[in-house]
């Protein structure tokens, strides 16, 4: 890329120089001028100069222009408020018109003290009103859907949200409606706003007019803590400040990553903490005495532990989730294996290293020019925020292209475009190599099913390099984590299995199917790493503090019985990880804001990669079923209220041909049918679905397998 | 008083929504001349002739033409939009050219596309102007099936009923299918318009004016009007005068001419109070300056604007107060909502002015009236709030003693016996529009 040309412009009589075209408010931030903003933002798209708060003199021109709408030109000499009596007549003039009809109602407003109208009127507004007239009113707040109040009053109208809708997450449904004064924001024909990524309008709204209800009254600004963190609910790894309030989380917001998550969240991430404060949380371990349980203490309960473990010898199999950290992993790995030869996993999913020879920051995929994205899955219900960035990729031009499997035709184009990404979210059948996308500007991501799958994947295989043998009948199950709890070839183990210990964080996952029980602990709960799909290793923070120890610690006090020495500390632990395979990165180093490892020539790759194909599906009649697990799904959504109605309904997806060839209408009720089992499930009809699939959410296709018959 | 029309010309003997009549008259013929000659010099000839655009800005259209990038310097295709979407109050004259010459109308839209090598020309026509509509589609079918539009394809698209969609990067957003609101410029429609491609926007009016300018050769219709503008326009001459309607007239014509001999002077002999130049957003003129030639520069030097032509005669009946309310009212209406100064201010506007007309406001009042004109003028994203501030800001000024005394004398000193009769319409159309009403259930 060449250097871009750079030009000279005057802020208030600062000269600087920058990039020429670079927007006049980065500019004079540059020269150390702020020049204050409402609705200019521009992660959501072209500025569009609507609230007037930027309004700066510029030499040469009669009128106050928005300094949002305007880029650096060569000779530029601009006054802001600082140093021009017109522009500060301006920006006053402004702030005057915002609060002629805003309610004032600070004192009980949650934006208030983190608002940026408060700011901005503290250092620019006029100190007094001179409105003697009734305000306007709106019937207020209004749930414009579970998790979100609008408060038409509080609206200064910068259009943020709508922008968001209509032109970030696409999904059009955040209106403006009316005209002049009475313009207020709506959902399209007042449906509830429903979606992956709603929640991003409640951080872009500059006043309290979209509030989140789960926080709605919790805290007040000065009273919270915002704790540094990374998001443990999929793969992508948002980077994310929890708030908290006396020890508890109490909202969720984006510590914008550019490179990861460009500032955005998906609701799950952003709401689904309350599942720490669930009904069912389990907080001390429990010994099953059928037909009930019994509390234990800990003490009580290690030796229980032992016991079962000592009992069982390297007859143990693992079951691990993909949520854990890294360190969580190796230190069951360590236990297990060095302690009892115990090799016998059962990891989350299938991963491997062939894509670190194509790796590339997310954000790469938005200067695409042809994305191709293969595999039936969902990616949006993977990994959500990496379906934003194939819609910047589309906004800025690129072509975007499902597939279901690759074709040559795919490599050749793949080949042959400039800057190529694939995104994988099965097997790429080797495409991505015989490509070549390992040349500079082209990436390949696969995504993982769960959070920090490849972390565990790594962690478990640093901590012993002998082979399992998988133990015949099983003499202990260790389930570790809700997702494996509720994972179905799981259970069907627990039930061949002599005895069970599970750790997990919801009662009604493991009982009663596990003889001990030991309570675990989330994301928000732990200090560690993660990594996400790209290879990134990234800091999880403790938030709050659990309701029962933190189960490395836990660990340490159980492996010190089999003495295997495992520290406490996750930063020790790491850093025995880290030696192994993370190249003895301190645990210090990962930081804040993590970068990403560079690419690893192919020939260097770790491992073998073990290949993660759709499973082949008999030719015949009928349709493939392709079924997937939604993004709003999973142990912690099912206990969030709020969350319940973003969940998939009983749909089924068909291609728009063989809608069209099986007579079938969108939002019609079908039949679909396989092996005997027939449901009933409303059509709903995909742009991105190969011909010849049918796409149905796991929790609406009990039965169904194969090959399907859908009919009207 | 000169005689040579040119675009109304032959509307008044004939039918000029049929094509057969618009051809006896030589109708299209100055398309075929200007696809004889290469595109640059249509341009070129547009410049010559020095038309300026008749639907407020008065902008050079030659010049407009020019800064469209040609074919191989474009990214997408290029686009002629012409602007019918006539909404300022007093202003009907694009309604009288499409209703009777609706052909010369889609000739000048077509000579207009070859001058910038355009192929797709979109007429954007208020939604409330159905029998025009109807004209105009009619004509625009005929020469579809006459075959006259060679490559090009004309688009006639209704509006929906918005003031703000004559503003033209709100009128390309509302074409688009979004929400009518103005664009931030730059970049403008000549670089980027509809859908992003360079797009021509032009008045009714202007783009009518333009078969003449071939019709007459530039040196013929130059001589019409003031050198600086040359040519005629349609005056809208309404309120209270005898003779209201469109007269077409050059350029230049005196205020005077206009309301006295083409409009037979003030109804029922009042005396003369005021006269607003150029549709109601302009500032007011008094019966001292009924020799201000209407032309763009003249009126302009007089401390107004000749906007769409559109002039209103206001007789002495008239509370001022209240003509700058019920203007305001229509601004307040029809703001986009889009920028904060034109959307509040307004609104702020007409409860002031409600208050000093019921008799409950006091100086303070009417000192922040014109405050609040200052702080919405220039500071808008569009000219529609200065247009909202023009009108009432210079009623105040030049009628100060008027507001002054229904502060001073705890109401209006009409006693209810003003009058805006045969000025403006009533604002209770504005159905939908609470304005200083206070709680909705």
């Amino acid at each position: 890329m060449s250097t871009p040309e750079l030009v000279t412009i005057t802020v208030d009589e600062v000269e600087v120089q920058v990039p020429k075209g670079l927007g006049l408010v980065e500019s004079a931030a540059m020269a150390g001028v702020e020049i204050p903003v409402f609705c200019y933002e521009p992660r959501i798209g072209p500025p569009i100069g609507a609230c007037r708060m930027c309004l700066v003199e510029v030499e040469g021109q009669g009128k106050l222009q928005a300094g949002c709408t305007l880029t650096a030109q060569d000779g530029m000499v601009v006054r802001t408020a600082q140093t021009s009596e017109k522009a500060a007549d301006g920006q006053e003039s402004t702030l005057e018109f915002i609060l002629v009809n805003h309610p004032l109602d600070c004192p009980v407003c949650d934006k208030g003290g983190e608002c940026p109208l408060q700011d901005l009127t503290f250092r620019y507004g006029p100190g007094n009103t001179r409105m003697t007239f009734p305000k306007r009113t709106f019937d207020k707040p209004i749930p414009i859907s579970p998790l979100i109040a609008l408060d038409r009053e509080r609206c200064i109208l910068c259009y943020r949200c709508t922008r968001f809708s209509g032109e970030v997450s696409e999904d059009g449904q955040l209106i403006a409606r009316n005209r002049g004064a009475q313009s207020v924001i709506a959902t399209f024909e007042d449906e509830p706003y429903r979606g992956r990524f709603t929640g991003n309008v409640i951080e872009l709204c500059p006043v309290g007019a979209l509030t989140s209800t789960p926080y709605r009254f919790e805290a007040r600004p000065w009273e919270i803590q915002n704790v540094p963190s990374v998001c443990g609910m999929c793969p992508v790894g948002c980077n994310i400040s929890a708030t908290t309030r006396e020890g508890k989380v109490k909202r969720v917001l984006s510590r914008n990553h550019p490179e990861v998550d460009g500032g955005w969240l998906c609701d799950k991430g952003r709401f689904a903490y309350g599942h720490l404060q669930a009904a069912d949380r389990l907080v001390d371990p429990l010994r099953r005495a059928a037909p009930r349980y019994e509390e234990l203490s800990w003490d009580e309960a290690l030796e229980e532990a032992e016991r079962l473990i000592r009992t069982a010898g390297s007859r143990i199999v693992t079951a691990l989730s993909g949520s854990e950290t890294v360190e969580l992993a190796y230190a069951l790995g360590k236990l297990l294996r060095q302690g009892l030869g115990a090799h016998s996993a059962v990891l989350p999913e299938p991963v491997g290293h062939s894509f670190d020879a194509f790796r590339a920051p997310l954000s790469a995929i938005r200067s695409a020019q042809l994305v191709v994205v293969l595999g039936d899955e969902p990616v949006a219900e993977r990994a959500p925020i990496v379906e934003l960035w194939i819609k910047a990729a589309r906004r800025e031009g690129a072509e975007i292209v499902h597939a279901s499997s690759g074709t040559p035709e795919l490599e050749t184009r793949l080949r042959e475009a400039e800057r190529a990404v694939l995104i994988v979210s099965g097997d790429d059948g080797g495409l991505a190599t015989t490509a070549g996308l390992d040349r500079d500007g082209c990436a390949a991501f696969r995504l993982p099913k769960t959070a920090n799958g490849r972390g565990v994947a790594d962690a478990w295989a640093a901590a012993a390099d002998e082979e399992p043998e998988n133990p015949e009948p099983i003499g202990l199950l260790i389930v570790s984590g809700d997702e494996a709890a509720a994972d179905p070839n799981v259970r069907a183990m627990a039930e061949q299995a002599e005895t069970v210990i599970a750790i997990g964080m919801f009662r009604r996952l493991v009982a009663p199917w596990a003889d001990l029980i030991l309570p675990g602990t989330s994301y928000l709960e732990r200090d560690g790493t993660y990594v996400n799909l790209e290879g990134r290793l990234q800091r999880i923070r403790r938030a709050s503090i659990p309701p029962a120890p933190d189960e490395l610690a836990v660990l340490s006090r159980l492996a010190a019985r089999f003495e295997v020495e495992i520290s406490p500390y996750p930063s020790q632990v790491f850093d025995e990880v880290s030696a192994i395979c993370y190249g003895g990165v301190p645990y210090g180093e990962v930081g804040e804001q993590a970068g990403l490892p560079p690419r690893v020539p192919a020939s260097q790759v770790r491992g073998s990669d073990p290949g993660t194909g759709p499973e082949a599906t008999a030719e015949g009649p009928g349709l493939r079923l392709v079924t997937y697990r939604p993004l709003f799904s999973g142990p912690a959504v099912e206990r969030i209220p709020e969350l319940q109605f973003q969940r998939p309904g009983p749909e089924v997806e068909l291609a728009r041909d063989d809608a069209q060839r099986l007579g079938i209408a969108s939002g019609q009720t079908v039949y679909v049918r396989s092996n005997g089992t027939s449901l009933e499930l409303r059509a709903r009809l995909s742009r991105e679905l190969a011909p010849g699939v049918v796409r149905i959410p796991d929790e609406h296709a009990a039965g169904l397998e194969g090959r399907v018959e859908v009919s009207g | 008083m000169a005689a040579e029309l040119t675009v109304l010309n032959g509307a008044r003997e004939r039918d000029l929504t049929k094509l057969d009549e618009y051809r006896t008259i030589g109708g299209y013929g100055q398309l075929e001349r200007a696809r004889g000659m290469a595109p640059e010099a249509v341009i070129e000839t547009i410049t010559n002739a020095k038309l300026r655009g008749r639907g407020g800005a008065g902008f050079a259209m030659g010049r407009k033409m020019s800064l469209v990038p040609p074919p191989d310097k474009r990214r997408s295709p290029a686009y002629v939009v012409a602007n019918a979407d006539e909404s300022e109050p007093g202003a009907f004259k694009d309604r009288e050219i499409m209703r009777t010459a609706p052909h010369r109308f889609v000739e000048g839209c077509l000579i207009a596309a070859h001058g910038i090598q355009s192929r797709n020309v979109f007429i954007y026509i208020r939604g409330e102007y159905l029998t025009e509509y109807e004209v105009l589609s009619r004509a625009v079918e005929e020469a579809r099936a006459a075959g006259i539009f060679d490559d090009c394809d004309v688009v006639v698209h209704r509006g929906a009923g918005a003031y703000i969609c004559g503003e033209e990067s709100a009128l390309l957003d509302s074409l688009e299918g979004k929400r009518g609101q103005p664009r931030p410029r730059p970049p403008f429609p000549p670089v980027t318009g509809l859908y992003g491609g360079p797009t021509l926007v032009n008045n009714v009016q202007t783009i009518a004016s333009v078969p003449a300018i071939f019709e007459l050769g530039v040196e013929e219709y130059t001589r019409i009007g003031p050198e600086s503008a040359p040519g005629t326009v349609v005056y809208s001459l309404s309120g209270n005068v005898n003779k209201p309607g469109n007269y077409e007239l050059p350029l230049g014509t005196t205020l005077r001419e206009l309301i006295f001999e083409h409009g037979h002077g003030v109804a029922e002999g009042r005396a003369l109070k005021a006269i607003i130049p150029g549709g109601s957003s302009v500032p007011v003129f008094t019966p001292n300056q009924l020799d201000v030639p209407l032309d763009f520069d003249s009126v302009q030097a007089a401390g107004s604007f000749l906007g769409s032509a559109a002039i209103i005669v206001v007789d002495d009946r008239a509370c001022m107060v209240q003509l700058g309310l019920r203007a305001e009212k229509f601004y307040m209406h029809e703001s986009c909502g889009k920028c904060t100064p034109c959307r509040e201010g307004t609104r702020w506007l007409v409860q002031l002015l409600e208050r000093i007309e019921t008799g409950d406001g006091s100086q303070r009042d009417l000192d922040l009236l014109r405050d609040v004109c200052d702080r919405i003028l220039g500071k808008s994203l569009c000219a529609l709030g200065d247009f909202a501030v023009y009108c009432v800001a210079s009623y105040v000024d030049k009628f100060y003693d008027e507001f002054k005394r229904h502060v001073e004398e705890g109401g209006c000193p009409y006693g209810g016996e003003s009058s805006l009769d045969g000025v403006v319409a009533p604002s209770d159309q504005h159905t939908h529009s609470p304005v200083a009403s206070p709680v909705p259930a």
